[in-house]
């Protein structure tokens, strides 16, 4: 990939940022950038922290940070089943959010991706954008669909409970898919009534940006000496929306990538073995990323303080007690029981990465192409520092990995803004971020 | 969408560098109408000097520094000729300042002989003055609408009351501090997608089916002991920190309103099933049947107990007792988000999506007691009537006569044991209760051994009718409880005195809307908080946008019990904490969408009676005239209409749908240039007057921030406005949308959004609170106001005896005691020698620190900047800031001092620090440090020299009042036309400006001035 190429590339980012509708710039751009490799990211989100036992209970090996720092650690019990892609993958410890420690801390799935000042929002907003939009913003020109946005729950929960962990450039939450065969219909079956509205819509705006586009220049011929520089950017950019409705239009006839579908159970679904469907959700996601459907990717894997059908969860894998409970449970027992949850969460995080690792781009696996991050807001139940974080593939955006990097009392948000960076995506911050992770996994920020 | 043409940074550094520099030499420079002019010929002499002899002096002197590539200061030299173009003269004046100071060339570098200074001097004086009486080519502007105007004209020409405008991306910000400039206004395919997506939102909202009959809930919540006969009887739950009404104080009833056409009334859903619920604060799952409306609406208090006195709500007969709000600090974890619970709320499941509410409150003063302080002492009174405590208990209406009306205190007696319990009373129809801590020892004892032993404290001041009182009362168990004691006060006693203050208060009603949080508030205010000033129930009504206050975005088919539950919150608003009677709330009613007719008055601005015609055609073409008319500003052109025509006739031809068509045609008019956009046409190069209808709409968006009115536009229309400007400037700033000039230009002027960014050190500033730091912004702004409403002379505005403040800004400055008018910003007289005028504004002040400590630099910047227009240059790359905790005993102006003396750094600190170290004396919540260690002495850039900030004042409001005028004038000018003043404009404002001063520079005279002047009325 010459250096030229990037420049370009970057130009055309900067160019359409914030541009509301996917184009298949692909082939506007040439056979250079469409053999550009994807850069993707997928974020996940487990809630409630992560098991880190206490001292006098004698499970040590149980909690689910290393022991060790640096590329000698060694895998806990209950991130065993990660070991396998070791050199995919690094633990990363003393991250927190500054704001996360003012708020409620129920409220730390609101803000894992946002790390915004929920306890004292500015009047009129409730959280800021997160993560995976910024993302879906600079990647969305690529790819048919800006972000695929999942939960264990549908919808969006409800304020200071959120269902969701992805909230739009307003703040927003966005409403999240739980249903394994929605997703499946929405990412590879455009149903042919959705798409005749989505054409239909598209083409009155195309009159109605012709009709505009008329007047103004009939106006343009009649403004004798004035000033013309703003009806040029006016003229411009209404022809530069005209080329992407128009594009947008393309887009519907562009036959999806063939792949095979045989594996998945589409009728998996929350209520039933936790397992089935995380495994099913995690091959749809892979599916999605290997056609190029979209490079951007949130999954709410449970929820905070009781809500939602996966406190249940712990219950169905015979751990006696839901899963909240068990986050603050003291005893050796309890601890035992909420790590052995982690345990259960590690294998299928462990089965997302085989399937990533299994698809390949042309310049390597779809891991490699991909960012996961995967944590939660707490490090145990309701403490808000030393967040529980695994990063995992990117090694071509420059992630070097094997290891358990830590640095306290690091924003969170600057691991997100190293995220961006890597990608290319050259934001000067991400929300409250103080700088990029210098030294750490990232060497491309 | 960064990449705007270089041409333009490039002028605005250069204009930096010499703005400031051109008033130090301001007299050297000879005004136009000395100037000779120049023959035609001399010109071509001007450019063989200008070759021969001052082009190598800038090759062999200053352009190794100031070339294209290098630009040092951002200044370059290769591009300047023997007629620069205006803003090379600014240009020009800062190189000649450089010269005379020595400044330039460094002295390192080769240096000018005398003889060659002397001719670059003459060249420049002689080339500037040439410069200024040819004449300056015009072509005309065109100016997009900024946000706010856009939003403002938007609103008008639909009659719209919600926002659309939330997702156009914010106005660019200009050096001067203005969003409304030409260059840095920039269009993107974002903003116009924006355009695009709030027009048919706006239409869609506008435009309805008329034979649909509209949708309406309408309720009501009636407050009051036992109000509801038939009580739910559920044990109602809603999370933490929420204090539910006994359900037989809550009454809800959903009405039927009477309304001029039909409509279908919409009754809330009753019946739910939810998974999970609450047990107090904690999650239990399991499906669950709910079947009332009581689990659909619930009345609420919301916040943390502690109340410092008295109950902060009470429920009496007559409906719910409020005191004032207090608000909380913004931390979590100190305290909940809410303050202490007088926060009444009706939590509820179901509101309209879309369209205008009304809420309407009845509600009253109540005719309250005023409690006393725990250790208020008993009296002991000739008047005393006593009520012993088994008249108080054996009757449940008990009976006292009081002899004579007049204001009352009240005593507690109890016997020895201490007293620790909640005291409540009734008197009459009122109600009181409070915590009594502990009672203390009666002053003066009776010989009695029993009564000796006894306890009193006095409780209340009560205003008290001749005659017989119904009585009962409750202290704990009562057992402890002897005797309550009346003793009349006579008038001039300090206490009845301190009581006819409270019974003159007046509580403000305010109402909100949001949705239920467990942290954080989203109440957000609906409209203004209203004085409740009568004793009888009355009704406030309250009106908004739905959609303007925080939505749920909960899926309908939610199974949480508290999930999209939305607040309509109801207070007694706090301004500083003085004893008020409370507020009464009887009902609160909730009426939406709210139409007054139907269809909407928003369908019958587009399809206008007037023009209705069985031809559809004939019809829209009629429609579309006149609203394009409306939008446009002035009369649509035939040549226009016909293509919007065309638009409704390519839609109607297809769809056969009238109102569609309309829809469509409608959307190209509100996404027209036309309407976008402030065209000024110009046809030549040669200055011309503004166009009648293109100068309505210039006066009325500097003066309104939107659309002119039909009155300028009938003036406009019969050539009348150039001739009536006087007049109409007038009636502009008379008009209720003169605020909307105002809040926009005193906030960019004077960068009031510093206050909005600062973070505020709590532990330093606890006074300084959110809500506090609200109304300190609105301070500057409400003087503004009030000297252009009154007309008074530009000097108040760095020197008054008054100041513009309202209870919290009054209280903020120790004044509290002057005002008894709420939220309403009143002129007080300050009697302090360090108030008056904006300079010592606390939240300007506040804005320019770092939250922690004063800044000279940044408050003489200021100053330098705002007040006297002359702004320094941009700080150069790579500065290291001076540290405050350096470990040194320095003061922060000391170190300042050392910094100043570095070379590189003294050139601009001089301009600005002098004038920020009068500041000294205030700290960074604004007001007047105590303590030692402070100097404001300040030496000012002209060597004069001053002692404090009061000495700055006087100063400027005297000796450099013309300074101060000037840049008022500037910034209005720049502000009026949309753009950075040219260098002719600029001197005109400069030497003409000083004509008003004869006149004491009176605000109207200056505004007029501006309108008046070719810089505003010529294109």
């Amino acid at each position: 990939m010459g250096s030229s190429v990037q420049l370009d590339r970057r130009a055309v980012l900067k160019g359409l940022a914030g541009v509301t509708l996917s184009l298949p710039l692909l082939e506007a751009m040439g056979k250079e950038v469409a053999e550009t490799p994807p850069r993707r990211f997928c974020a996940m989100y487990t809630a409630n922290g992560m098991s880190l036992p206490k001292p006098t209970n004698g499970i040590d090996e149980w909690s689910w940070f290393p022991k060790t720092d640096g590329r000698g650690f060694e895998f806990g019990k209950s991130t065993e089943p990660l070991s396998p892609f070791r050199e995919k993958l690094s633990f990363i410890g003393g991250l927190y959010h500054p704001n996360g420690t003012k708020a409620d801390p129920h409220l730390c799935s609101d803000m894992w991706l946002t790390g915004a000042p929920l306890h004292n929002p500015k009047p009129g907003t409730f959280n800021s954008v997160a993560l995976d939009q910024v993302v879906a913003t600079h990647t969305k020109q690529y790819c048919r669909q800006p972000s695929l946005v999942l939960s264990i729950d549908a919808g969006v929960g409800f304020l200071s409970r959120t269902g969701t962990i992805s909230y739009n450039q307003e703040g927003k939450p966005i409403p999240a898919e739980n249903n394994p065969r929605r997703v499946f219909d929405r990412l590879f079956r455009g149903d042919r009534a959705s798409l005749a509205t989505q054409r239909e819509q598209l083409q009155r705006r195309i009159k109605l940006v012709d009709a505009v586009l008329d007047n103004a220049k009939s106006l343009n011929k009649q403004l004798g000496q004035s000033d013309r520089e703003k009806m040029d950017q006016y003229m411009t950019s209404l022809d530069e929306i005209e080329t992407r409705l128009t594009a947008s239009e393309k887009w519907i006839d562009i036959p999806i990538k063939t792949q095979d579908y045989s594996h998945l159970n589409l009728d998996a679904n929350s209520e039933g073995e936790p397992h089935e469907y995380y495994r099913n959700m995690f091959d749809l996601i892979a599916l999605a990323f290997d056609a190029d459907i979209t490079r951007s990717v949130a999954f709410m894997l449970n929820r905070e303080d009781g809500m939602g059908v996966s406190d249940t969860f712990p219950v169905k894998l015979g751990l006696n007690r839901t899963h909240h409970s068990l986050s603050h449970a003291e005893d050796k027992e309890g601890q035992l029981a909420f790590a052995k949850y982690d345990l259960f969460l590690s294998e299928q995080i462990a089965y997302f990465l085989g399937r990533l690792q299994q698809f390949q781009d042309i310049n390597g696996s779809v891991l490699d192409n991909s960012i996961v991050l995967y944590g939660s807001g707490a490090s145990t139940t309701h403490n808000p520092t030393n967040l529980p974080t695994l990063i995992a593939g990117g090694a071509n955006m420059g992630l070097k990995h094997g290891t358990h990097w830590r640095k306290p009392n690091t924003p969170m948000s600057n691991l997100y803004l190293s995220i961006l960076r890597s990608m290319k995506i050259e934001e000067p911050s991400f929300s409250d971020s103080t700088g990029v992770l210098n030294d750490s996994v990232f060497t491309q920020v | 969408m960064t990449d705007k043409p270089r041409s333009f940074d490039q002028r605005q550094i250069l204009k930096r560098t010499a703005i400031g520099i051109a008033f130090l030499i301001g007299s050297v420079v000879a005004t136009a109408e000395d100037a000779p002019a120049k023959p035609a010929s001399a010109i071509s002499t001007d450019a063989i000097a200008f070759n021969e002899q001052i082009q190598p002096f800038f090759q062999k002197f200053c352009v190794r520094c100031h070339n294209p590539d290098n630009m040092k200061s951002g200044v370059r030299v290769d591009q300047l000729t023997a007629t620069p173009d205006d803003r090379q003269l600014f240009l020009l004046q800062a190189i000649q300042k450089q010269v005379d100071d020595g400044a330039m060339p460094p002295a390192e570098e080769l240096q000018f002989t005398p003889e060659q200074r002397q001719t670059l001097n003459d060249w420049i004086l002689s080339t500037i003055t040439a410069a200024r009486v040819r004449d300056t080519k015009k072509n005309g502007s065109v100016r997009r609408l900024t946000v706010s105007q856009y939003r403002n004209t938007l609103k008008s020409l639909l009659g719209l009351q919600e926002d659309l405008t939330e997702s156009l991306p914010p106005d660019g910000i200009s050096k001067e501090g203005f969003t409304n400039q030409s260059h840095t206004m920039i269009l993107s395919p974002l903003q116009v997608e924006s355009y695009f997506n709030i027009a048919e939102k706006a239409l869609d909202l506008c435009i309805v089916d008329e034979n649909k009959k509209p949708v309406i809930q309408n309720f009501r919540m009636d407050l009051g002991t036992a109000i509801n006969p038939e009580p739910c009887p559920d044990n109602l739950v809603l999370g933490a920190n929420n204090f539910l009404l006994n359900n037989p104080d809550v009454l809800v009833t959903e009405l039927t309103p009477n309304k001029p056409f039909a409509y279908e009334p919409f009754f809330m859903r009753k019946e739910y099933d939810f998974i999970e619920g609450y047990v107090g604060n904690d999650t239990i799952r399991a499906w669950k049947k709910f079947n009332s409306i009581y689990h659909s609406v619930f009345a609420c208090m919301r916040g943390s107990p502690g109340y410092p006195k008295g109950q902060s709500f009470q429920v009496v007969p007559e409906g719910l007792l409020l005191r004032p709000a207090i608000p909380s600090p913004e931390i979590f974890g100190q305290s909940d988000t809410y303050g202490p619970m007088a926060n009444f709320k009706i939590s509820l499941r179901e509101l309209p999506e879309d369209g205008n509410f009304r809420i309407t409150v009845r509600a009253a003063r109540y005719d309250d007691a005023l409690l006393l302080d725990d250790d208020a002492p008993a009296q002991t009174n000739v008047d005393t009537v006593s009520v012993p405590v088994t008249e108080l208990t054996s009757s449940p209406d008990a009976k006292v006569l009081i002899k004579e009306a007049g204001i009352y205190q009240l005593d507690i007696v109890s016997g020895p044991e201490p007293v620790k319990d909640l005291f409540s009373i009734t008197l009459g129809d009122r109600q009181v209760a409070g915590q009594l801590r502990k009672l203390t020892a009666y002053p003066n004892r009776p010989n009695d051994e029993e009564k000796s032993k006894e306890q009193a404290s006095a409780f209340l001041l009560v205003r008290l009718p001749a005659g017989e009182l119904k009585i009962s009362a409750r202290l704990g168990d009562n057992s402890k409880l002897r005797r309550l004691v009346f003793n009349r006060l006579d008038n001039s006693h300090e206490l009845a005195q301190r009581f006819s203050v409270f019974e003159r208060r007046v509580p403000s009603l305010s109402v909100y809307l949001g949705l239920r949080r467990d942290c954080g508030s989203t109440l957000t205010q609906v409209g203004q908080p209203r004085r409740v000033a009568s004793g009888e129930l009355e009704e406030y009504v309250f009106e908004g946008a739905i959609n303007d206050f925080p939505n749920p975005d909960v899926e309908k088919d939610n199974v949480n019990y508290l999930a999209g539950i939305r607040e309509i919150g109801v207070r007694s608003e706090y301004t500083d904490g003085r004893e008020m009677p409370r507020l009464r709330i009887r009902s609160v009613e909730f009426e939406g969408p709210f139409y007054e007719s139907w269809p909407p008055e928003t369908h019958r601005n587009i399809f206008n009676a007037s023009v209705t015609n069985a031809d559809p055609a004939i019809e829209a073409r009629e429609i579309l005239r006149s609203f394009a008319t409306r939008a446009f500003r002035r009369p649509v052109t035939d040549a226009e209409l016909e293509a919007i025509f065309s638009v409704w006739q390519k839609s109607f031809v297809s769809s056969g749908n009238h109102r569609q068509s309309i829809k469509d045609a409608l959307l190209v008019i509100l996404n027209a240039p036309q309407f976008l956009f402030l065209i000024e046409n110009s046809q030549t190069p040669e200055p011309e007057d503004l166009h009648p209808n293109e100068l309505a709409s210039k006066l009325s968006y500097f003066l309104w921030n939107t659309a002119p009115d039909q009155r300028l536009l009938e003036l406009a229309s019969k050539n009348e406005l150039r001739s009536s400007l006087d007049s109409e400037t007038e009636r502009l700033i008379c008009d209720p949308r003169f605020e909307q000039f105002i809040d926009e230009f005193a906030a960019q002027w004077l960068s009031l959004d510093k206050i909005d960014i600062v973070s505020v050190d709590s532990k330093r500033f606890p006074r300084l609170t959110r809500d506090t730091k609200t109304q300190l912004r609105q301070e500057p702004v409400q003087f503004l106001r009030y000297l252009i409403e009154k007309n008074l002379p530009l000097r108040n505005l760095v020197q008054s005896d008054f100041i513009i403040a309202n209870e919290v800004v009054a209280n903020y400055y120790n004044l509290g005691s002057q005002t008894e008018n709420g939220f309403l910003f009143v002129p007080i007289k300050h009697g302090q020698e360090y108030l008056g005028g904006v300079l010592t504004n606390a939240g300007i002040l506040a804005g320019l620190s770092d939250g922690r400590e004063s800044n000279p630099i940044k408050r003489g910047a200021w100053v330098a900047r705002k007040i006297i227009a002359e702004p320094p240059d941009d700080p150069p790359p790579n500065v290291p800031r001076i540290k405050e905790d350096d470990g040194t005993q320095l003061t922060f102006r000391q170190k300042l001092e050392q910094h100043r003396n570095q070379q590189g750094c003294a050139k601009c600190h001089g301009g600005i620090d002098p004038w920020g170290f009068p500041f000294e004396s205030f700290d960074a919540g604004g007001l007047l440090k105590t303590g030692a260690n402070i100097d404001p002495r300040s030496t000012l850039p002209d060597g004069a020299e001053v002692k404090d900030l009061n000495g700055l004042k006087t100063y400027l409001a005297n000796d450099r009042i013309d300074q101060v005028a000037f840049s008022f004038m500037k910034h209005l000018a720049s502000y009026a036309i949309g753009r950075s003043l040219t260098y002719n404009e600029f001197m005109f404002l400069k030497e003409q400006g000083k004509n008003l001063r004869s006149n004491d520079y009176r605000m109207h005279d200056m505004i007029k001035f501006v309108i008046k002047s070719d810089l505003f009325i010529k294109k």
